[in-house]
């Protein structure tokens, strides 16, 4: 190709289909800036009404790709309805979490303004994974993400669990990249290509570089949700981190590491679907019954609730073997919900954190109602989401989860989420006994709860339930991520 | 079906919900009234929507009300009543209001009144959306949230054991309803394989060809939901924790009305929708209620504690109810209908003695009871009637039940007869122990006299309940009325039965 013909297929990128994602870039460098220079008294303020403002412009800007689908930078960036939906609700969720962040890390004496700029390019690796069918820039916003979440989860500089964790994380994520980049490199053996959807549609005859490929890929990721038996950074960097950022590993962190999963499935050709759903299957069955069984001996709560995490995965990807529209349905509604359960309920825990004695150890919540009320309540209806007792969003979600499993008469499987389930029971029912029927054994009170904490925790408790009463709501959302990526 | 005039349904779910709040927003000492004055409004309403009813046409779904919520899956909230369900829902209204008399009454209710009467009319709420939903996922919601607010009752103001009995209330329930959400998944999907749409209204899935197999299947995941909510033996082991732990009102209506959600999924979708299934199942079924019957009675027999002894009876009359409705005819069924009714008036009752002796003695223990009630007449009137009519005395509301059972088993052959009308003399004898506990034996006497006799609110309650008893065993067309027409047409229609 001489070099007339290259320069005519230089394409300007078409800047409405990633214009979130520059302000996100913005905003991180205004931070970084900001942080350097501006005097210590104001820069809490200043950093958090900036990020705020950023945030908010974001979500706003994600209006304009939601008109215009399509794919730039030569097929790198995609730009789609899933994308937009998985941007609009981790920016939502981050949003409720950034109103935590002040009060936390003043409580625990180690507040850092890099926290607000490090959350910015998170976010923005987050935006970049939600929206690439290509290995490496998908690898490369992989690595944005996870080393913003070593970052964060080592924040509490005096704490050893947090280092412990941190570190943990950094060494089997450091792993986990390692295998799916030596995956990547069967793909391309296999196909001659890095582009998901050109691999997936491939007919080529080394069919064993595609499933070794395809392992390493799902185990590279299979690390990154924490799915059993590749779980074993979770616990303890989900533990060790300061809270609002495990409820945003928990939250915005799956919701982005599931994505390159729900893109692949409804590329899943008929002659493979069945080693897709077998070793989806079997990774979903371990991961539902572990995390649940050792939930349930858990004696702290942040431990307790990184368990749960672990079960949650376990169910999304149960509704990920099943690789048709109602799976797809079934893992985008229920990512989106559980980010909205399980940062409500971190968010509570941080809440709590403010006291001086608490350690988050489960009988401190006996009699919590007593001391305080509407914490307790916001606690009671995420126990009950999470359990998936109606008419919660965990209800809808298990639903949709069994309506995907009777739609590949997967029974087994169905039978093992019900199971799950039942163990799951023993540990959520508990918290609530505890909470609301046994005495309070002594005094829990936090002061200074701020209006945006407020405001924050009411949200994610109403949205808890009305997205499972009412899930019609953002259900156009879901329906336009699976059609879309059906008809391509 | 036809359009509602007026909503009565979602009033009367609404009604209870709005007078929570008042009661959460109001001082703690209003929070009675504003619950007796929901309750009643409620109960006057489901009296106005009786006078509104058709009776001509008991198998119409009447008053029927539509709000979708998820449009892609054909998710509605269907409101509608047939006779069934004006029946259990006049049942619920009228059982709340007592459950609300009686707790006014009750010395033992002394502490954190708000949240009291929140979940008795949260309760109240829920279950009458259980009995008029006729969406599947709008079932299960409703007949979910209602585990919520009794997990509490039991939880809060339950007696000795009340952590550990609202524990296995909770998860026993709240587990085999897992096999019904997947049994509710897995009919949608075979909606959509039939006619290329999910659904999970029960008027597009009535009728559906299902292959045997698969329809056991399914009647098997709903089955052990509603076999553990009824309850049949030998799924039956939480009740007497639930049942005899809860605060008595608790307990009125947990027996009333919460069984009652069982029995009534029992008929409307174990029977409506897989009815090949339940063709070929019918006589084990019929047996396990034999079995029901006769195990629970001798259970009942051994209790030492009073409640416990009602808990237990209970189940002995649910397996009655289930007997009744598998032997699949017109008198079965009937039976089946008018039992459920009548068990939810004498059960209430039952639980109302042993909580009223408990306030007096503070002891459940039976030994401790001999001759309680001997000084106390009116009372002891009372409790001799309600003990009668469960026993099913002619003239008691028990009676037709139980007479109508061995009838429509006659109609099958004459040993199946033989063996309920022994099973009833066991549920005979557990009656006549407990009134002779109570009324004739002897011991010292010097406490007993200075019991106040029953009045006031707990007064109001005992007649409240013995109208109705009395109507039901004297006069039970009046109540037949409800239904007859709702059996003929769904046997018809179900079972090609004339």
């Amino acid at each position: 190709m001489d070099l007339k013909a290259l320069v005519g297929t230089i394409e300007i990128p078409d800047i409405s289909k990633f214009l979130p994602e520059l302000i996100l870039l913005f905003v991180g460098f205004l931070l970084f800036t900001l942080e350097l220079f501006i005097d210590k008294r104001i820069k809490r303020a200043v950093l958090s009404v900036v990020s705020y403002i950023g945030y908010f412009s974001v979500l706003i800007s994600l209006l304009i790709p939601w008109r215009f689908p399509g794919d730039t930078f030569y097929g790198l960036f995609t730009n789609d309805a899933l994308g937009v939906t998985v941007k609009f609700f981790a920016v939502l969720i981050t949003l409720g979490i950034l109103t935590f962040v002040n009060n936390y890390f003043t409580s625990k004496r180690s507040f850092y303004g890099e926290f607000y700029y490090i959350l910015a390019f998170t976010l923005l690796g987050v935006f970049i994974i939600a929206s690439s069918y290509n290995l490496v820039i998908i690898y490369v916003a992989l690595e944005l993400v996870s080393v913003g979440f070593y970052i964060l989860t080592a924040l509490l500089r005096g704490s050893t669990i947090s280092k412990e964790g941190a570190f943990k994380y950094l060494i089997l994520g450091g792993l986990s990249i390692a295998l799916a980049s030596y995956g990547a490199a069967f793909l391309y053996i296999y196909s001659g290509s890095l582009d998901l959807r050109e691999i997936f549609t491939y007919k080529g005859v080394d069919i064993h570089y595609f499933i070794l490929g395809l392992v390493f890929f799902l185990i590279g990721f299979a690390v990154k949700i924490g799915a059993v038996p590749f779980h074993f950074w979770l616990p303890d960097a989900y533990h060790g981190a300061p809270t609002p950022v495990t409820a945003l590993m928990a939250s915005v962190g799956k919701l982005a590491f599931f994505v390159p999963l729900i893109r692949v499935m409804p590329l899943v050709e008929e002659r493979f679907s069945i080693v897709w759903t077998i070793t989806v299957g079997t990774i979903a069955t371990l991961t539902m019954l572990y995390g649940n069984f050792v939930a349930l001996v858990q004696k702290d709560v942040k431990r307790l609730l990184a368990y749960s995490s672990i079960a949650h995965s376990g169910y999304i990807l149960a509704a990920a073997a099943v690789a048709h529209e109602i799976g797809i349905q079934a893992v985008v509604y229920f990512l989106i919900v559980y980010g909205v359960m399980s940062a409500g309920s971190f968010l509570v825990l941080a809440l709590l954190e403010r006291n001086p004695n608490w350690r988050n150890q489960i009988e401190e919540f006996s009699g919590l109602r007593f001391n305080m009320p509407y914490v307790a309540f916001a606690f009671l209806i995420y126990m009950i989401a999470l359990l998936g007792v109606p008419p919660t969003v965990g209800f809808v979600g298990k639903l949709l989860v069994l309506m995907s499993l009777s739609f590949e008469k997967l029974w087994w499987l169905a039978f093992i989420v019900i199971v799950s389930t039942a163990v799951s029971t023993g540990y959520y029912i508990r918290l609530i006994v505890l909470m609301y029927m046994k005495e309070k054994n002594k005094d829990v009170m936090v002061d200074r709860v701020s209006p945006g904490e407020k405001l924050s925790l009411v949200a994610f408790t109403v949205a808890s339930v009305l997205l499972g009463t009412l899930p019609s709501l953002i259900w156009f959302f879901i329906k336009a991520s699976s059609q879309n990526l059906i008809a391509r | 079906m036809e359009k509602a005039s007026f909503p009565f349904i979602s009033m009367s779910i609404i009604i209870p919900i709005i007078a929570s709040i008042g009661v959460l927003i109001a001082k703690e000492r209003y929070a009675k009234y504003i619950a007796l004055f929901g309750t009643a409004l409620t109960f006057l309403i489901s009296l106005l929507a009786i006078s509104w009813f058709d009776f001509s046409k008991t198998n119409v779904v009447q008053f029927v009300e539509r709000y979708p919520i998820l449009s892609d899956f054909n998710v509605s909230l269907h409101l509608g009543m047939d006779g069934l369900s004006l029946l259990m829902y006049f049942l619920t209204t009228l059982i709340s209001l007592i459950a609300v008399i009686w707790s006014i009454g009750d010395e033992k209710i002394k502490d954190r009144l708000k949240e009291y009467y929140i979940a008795f009319l949260l309760t109240e709420s829920f279950v009458i959306g259980v009995f008029t939903s006729f969406d599947l996922v709008a079932f299960y919601v409703f007949y979910e949230l209602t585990l919520l607010p009794m997990l509490f009752v039991i939880g809060i103001w339950g007696y000795k054991l009340r952590l550990y009995s609202a524990y296995k209330f909770f998860i026993y329930i709240f587990i085999s309803s897992l096999f019904l959400l997947l049994g509710i998944a897995a009919l949608s999907v075979y909606h959509y394989s039939q006619k290329g749409s999910f659904s999970f209204n029960y008027f597009d899935l009535v009728g559906m060809h299902i292959p045997t197999g698969f329809e056991i299947f399914l009647f098997l995941l709903f089955f052990i939901a509603f076999a553990v909510k009824t309850p049949i033996v030998p799924f039956h082991t939480w009740l007497p924790d639930a049942h005899g732990e809860a605060p008595t009102a608790g307990s009125v209506v947990l027996a009333a009305v919460l069984l009652k959600m069982g029995t009534y999924a029992l008929v409307r979708f174990n029977l409506g929708l897989f009815p090949n299934a339940a063709e070929v199942l019918a006589p084990y079924l019929v047996a396990l209620g034999i079995y029901s019957i006769v195990m629970a009675s001798w259970m009942t027999i051994s209790q030492t504690n009073i409640k416990r002894f009602v808990a237990y009876s209970s189940v002995s009359h649910m397996g009655f109810v289930v007997t009744a409705m598998f032997l699949l005819n017109l008198q079965g069924l009937n039976a089946s209908i008018i039992e459920m009714f009548a068990h939810g008036l004498t059960s209430a009752g039952l639980f109302m003695v042993a909580g009223f002796i408990y306030n007096r003695l503070h002891t459940f223990n039976f030994v401790s009871l001999k001759g309680a009630i001997k000084f106390m007449p009116v009372f002891a009137v009372i409790t001799a009637t309600i003990a009668f009519a469960a026993m099913g005395l002619p003239g008691g509301s028990s009676f037709w039940g139980k007479f109508l059972t061995v009838v429509a088993a006659r109609e099958h052959n004459t040993p199946l007869a033989l063996l309920v009308l022994a099973a009833a003399f066991f549920s005979g004898v557990y009656v006549l122990y407990f009134v002779k506990t109570l009324y004739l034996d002897v011991r010292e006497e010097g406490i007993l006299k200075h019991f106040k006799d029953i009045k006031g609110y707990s007064l109001l309650a005992f007649v409240m309940i013995l109208i109705p008893i009395f109507i039901v065993g004297l006069f039970p067309s009046v109540f037949m009325n409800f239904f007859d027409e709702f059996v003929v047409s769904f046997l018809k229609s179900f079972f090609k039965i004339q």
